[in-house]
């Protein structure tokens, strides 16, 4: 319940910038539409950012909101946000010291883990799908006639990818006791791996490489997903959430 | 579950390590159906290791458990349904009021539990509409142990029910544990404070490193607390002069500077007061306490234990 509380306000808060952000990309992009060579410009310094630009140039709005709203919007907040709301999630306990009144309650182990397991998932997960529902609203206010369903696709990709992140922080709190410690690790790793998208000739070792604007731009245009990202990411979901029920398990308050 | 096994806790072999250090050595007990047990010992002792093993919260290293006819299995949730359970370390969520914080408790115990809780938590008028972060350490101590009596269950483990109460809700405490108790419940209770316990329980269990001493000493204990004198002269005293002074009585005595504390292994520790104020080589008395050591004292003369 204190949890529940918690995590829904933080929720909220997340869903709400997502939302500023993209309907601030979407209003602006007859203006950036007709700028793109002035932005070409300034990014030429960034040969990452120029690849992204020439997707934008070639497919036009569709992968302006890709990049946008996914790759930028829900990579960086959803990353954050998975951070956050994972870490606290056993560690928290323990730290508070609230943790052996937790497990004494009547329920099992298992049970405890899943509820708070989902609750977090859901946190991360709702507000990519409802802000992703409302892009082709947005974009009608600029005059512009966008589908729903291959940007629900996009958005359960990008869901899967936040997923993978947010499961590898929960395993960590599972073992852990300092969630600030976990989650400024996790952070770091996480800022460390977005830098690294953004270098040329190390983009290829970016974990951010597995939800881009090339993943997400051929779901878009053919409904092509990538079957080995998707599986890798499903195997790290499924994996850590094993990982953590068996550790959780056999903790010690 | 037979007629025997209600109620009661049966504990075999039960074991516990932590790293190198073993925190419950192989303990064997049996406790009810029904009474109050105090689980004594200093800090450290493994009072806490094994009623958390008990419930199911740390997994034993090695032995058996069946609470109330259920085999400790798994992580304890069978024995988790039919116990409740008073957390000895005390921490709360700040943010719930005290009506919520039992409401959180007692989640899965029904409606009915939460009244009782309430009921009980307005006995010990606690503010219920307030957040607990402003309650101070005996209210916590309080609103979490109407969490752990309102439930309908046959055994309670308590974990320190009474640490960091004043001597009013203590009594009440006890009370209330005795009342339990009378209607069958078992209850399994941690301390510190064996005047306290030796007023409200049926039966005591010393623990010493992890271990369960046996019976026999436990009575042995119990009955040289009651037989001990403690004493603090104005000066130290000369050993043989208080040996003198008794005329040679089995005496148990332990000297530090000018206290001492002195057990009578026959018996007749209050008939020592009147030898111990007439005796005329002795300094001046400054303080006598009689029968009133506490089990960190007591553990700590016999034993040589320290903590606590």
């Amino acid at each position: 319940m204190v949890r529940l509380t918690g995590l829904a306000l933080f929720a909220l808060a997340y869903a709400i910038l997502l939302e500023a952000m993209l309907a601030a990309a979407i209003l602006f992009w007859p203006e950036f539409a007709a700028n793109l060579t002035a932005f070409r410009s300034m990014t030429s310094a960034i040969p990452i950012a120029g690849d992204m630009l020439s997707q934008i140039e070639g497919q036009g709005l569709p992968a302006y909101i890709l990049g946008q709203h996914f790759f930028k919007g829900c990579n960086a907040l959803g990353t954050a946000a998975a951070v956050l709301f994972a870490a606290p999630a056993v560690a928290g306990e323990a730290h508070r010291g609230t943790l052996e009144m937790w497990l004494a309650r009547p329920f099992s182990r298992r049970r405890l883990l899943l509820e708070r397991y989902a609750a977090g998932a859901l946190a991360l997960v709702v507000p990519v799908f409802l802000t992703t529902l409302t892009i082709p609203a947005l974009c009608a206010r600029v005059d512009e006639i966008e589908p729903y369903s291959p940007y629900l696709a996009c958005a359960a990709q990008q869901s899967l990818f936040l997923l993978g992140i947010y499961g590898v922080t929960f395993l960590c709190s599972c073992a852990g006791s300092n969630p600030n410690k976990i989650a400024l690790t996790l952070l770091f790793v996480t800022v460390f791996e977005f830098a690294l998208y953004m270098i040329k000739t190390a983009t290829h070792w970016s974990l951010y490489r597995l939800c881009d604007m090339d993943v997400l731009l051929d779901l878009y245009g053919d409904g092509r997903w990538n079957a080995p990202i998707v599986a890798s990411l499903a195997t790290t979901v499924v994996v850590t959430l094993v990982a953590a029920l068996f550790v959780f398990e056999r903790r010690t308050p | 579950m037979s007629a025997a096994d209600a109620g009661a806790i049966r504990i075999a072999g039960l074991t516990r390590r932590f790293g190198a250090t073993v925190a419950v050595r192989p303990l064997t007990a049996e406790i009810g159906p029904g009474g109050i047990t105090a689980l004594l010992g200093p800090n450290g002792s493994g009072k806490s290791t094994l009623l958390r093993m008990l419930l199911g919260l740390v997994r034993p290293d090695a032995g058996s458990a069946v609470v109330d006819g259920v085999a400790l299995a798994g992580d304890g949730l069978g024995i988790r349904r039919r116990a409740t359970y008073l957390c000895g370390e005390l921490h709360v969520y700040g943010e719930l009021t005290g009506r919520a914080h039992l409401a959180w408790c007692l989640r899965g115990r029904g409606q009915a539990a939460l009244e009782r809780a309430c009921a009980l938590a307005a006995d010990f008028e606690l503010p219920l509409a307030k957040k607990v972060r402003g309650y101070s350490h005996g209210m916590k101590r309080q609103l979490l142990l109407a969490a752990a009596l309102a439930p309908e269950v046959r055994v309670r483990v308590l974990d320190e029910p009474s640490e960091g109460l004043d001597p009013t809700r203590r009594a009440q405490v006890l009370e209330l544990l005795r009342a339990d108790a009378a209607r069958g419940t078992t209850l399994l209770v941690s301390s510190h404070h064996l005047g306290e316990v030796e007023r409200a329980s049926s039966r005591q269990l010393f623990l010493k490193k992890g271990e369960l001493l046996d019976e026999a000493s436990a009575s042995e204990l119990h009955r040289r607390a009651r037989e001990s004198l403690r004493v603090t002269w104005a000066s130290p005293p000369g050993r043989s002069a208080i040996e003198r002074a008794f005329g040679g009585r089995a005496l148990d005595l332990r000297l530090e500077e000018s206290r001492a504390t002195l057990f009578f292994p026959g018996g007749g520790g209050i008939e020592s007061l009147r030898v111990l104020l007439g005796a005329s080589d002795l300094p001046d008395v400054r303080s006598i306490v009689y029968g009133e050591l506490s089990l960190t004292e007591l553990y700590r003369e016999l034993y040589g234990v320290e903590g606590v």
